[in-house]
């Protein structure tokens, strides 16, 4: 007899480094947007119903938040940004040797476009935009 | 200096679930994994059961999780992996025993991808021709032995067993870009499975985890391009 293969949480301690971490982010940030739309279209399900209009209102609010937005905005730029790297890599094989510098590149394009939204997030947010 | 070492027991004869043991024993810098392993076996425990061979690099036996990460245990020195050592198998294939690990799924899908030469023609009075080039433009994957470091740090290998991994791939690389051989389209359709070249998901465990050095996630992208291209450039 033996013992059943080792995965799962096992797997997520794998010391895999940097790109192992931007393909677990890739996922995560996927659910995040799954999470993003799916509250959407319920509230928008929701607030069209008789009965359950406030429970619309209240997920719409959840979403809105400026906290929410803040996730949300991580969410798409990330997986955008490490789709894009992934696509241009997959026509370019010859790249995928430079895939290090190409990581510190995405966090050199994610960092300031992510600080000036959140920027602008926030100062609508204080201005009770 | 003492190093402690923390190892995944297993006895399928005893044992329900696996558990830990620790040692401690006196180590120098430029030992190896497996020398302390070696040392387990021959002082404190020999029913310790792990595979080793040639304790040199070459054969690909000792494969296993050494803090957290695939390494051969004859190549991982102390020095690399610090005083505080765990040890465990590789992920995503069955524990037989200890750190020994079933690798028939390893293997079958490494014979699948037809890792030998191909070729019908009538061979030429002395041999078959190769410029230094054509030599050159599969010469990482030669370096293959097979160890399976790749394929169990690799998080599409562990969702499911089916994927050929990226050792099997390796090696389909290694003949398909070889001018010499005939049947790079045959190989390329059995890679381009369901469970083949497209579960890549550029992860890059498999080039980290490389004892070999062979740049996996690139032969493997070079792969997906000769599928999706029809070219062998
Ligand atoms: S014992 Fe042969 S590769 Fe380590």
């Amino acid at each position: 007899m033996a013992f059943g293969r080792l995965t799962g949480l096992q797997g997520m301690r794998y010391r895999g480094g940097g790109p192992m971490l931007a393909f677990l982010l890739h996922r995560v940030t996927a659910l995040g947007i799954i999470l993003f739309v799916g509250l959407h279209v319920l509230a928008s399900f929701a607030m069209q119903q008789v009965i359950w209009g406030d429970f619309g209102i209240f997920i719409n609010t959840i979403y809105e938040s400026p906290w929410f937005q803040i996730f949300v905005i991580f969410c798409v730029l990330y997986h955008a940004l490490n789709g894009l790297r992934i696509v241009i890599m997959d026509f370019r094989p010859g790249l995928l040797k430079y895939q290090r510098e190409a990581l510190w590149l995405q966090w050199f394009i994610f960092v300031p476009i992510y600080a000036l939204t959140i920027f602008v997030v926030i100062q609508r947010a204080l201005a009770g935009g | 200096m003492e190093a402690t070492v923390k190892i995944f027991r297993f006895n399928p004869e005893t044992d329900q679930k696996p558990h830990f043991e620790t040692y401690t024993m006196p180590v120098e810098s430029t030992d190896r994994v497996l020398d302390l392993l070696e040392y387990i076996k021959g002082n404190f425990d020999g029913t310790l059961s792990f595979r080793r061979s040639c304790a040199h690099g070459i054969c690909g036996s000792d494969a296993m999780r050494i803090n957290g990460r695939n390494y051969l245990a004859c190549k991982a020195l102390v020095k690399d992996v610090g005083l505080k050592i765990k040890v465990e198998p590789v992920l995503g294939l069955k524990v037989i025993k200890d750190l020994i690990v079933d690798m028939d799924p390893f293997f079958e899908h490494f014979r699948s991808v037809m890792p030998y030469f191909v070729n019908d023609e009538p061979p030429p009075a002395k041999e078959r021709l190769q410029t230094i080039e054509e030599r050159e433009r599969f010469d990482d994957t030669t370096k293959c032995i097979l160890c399976a470091c790749c394929t169990t740090s690799c998080p599409s290998f562990w969702a499911n067993q089916e994927y050929l991994g990226p050792a099997a791939m390796v090696n389909a690389h290694r003949f398909i870009f070889d001018s010499r051989d005939r049947a790079a389209a045959e190989r390329l359709r059995i890679l381009n499975d369901q469970f083949g070249v497209f579960r890549c998901h550029t992860i890059f465990n498999c080039t980290i985890a490389c004892p070999r050095e062979i740049e996996i996630t690139q032969a493997i992208g070079e792969l997906k391009n000769a599928i999706s291209t029809g070219a062998l450039e």
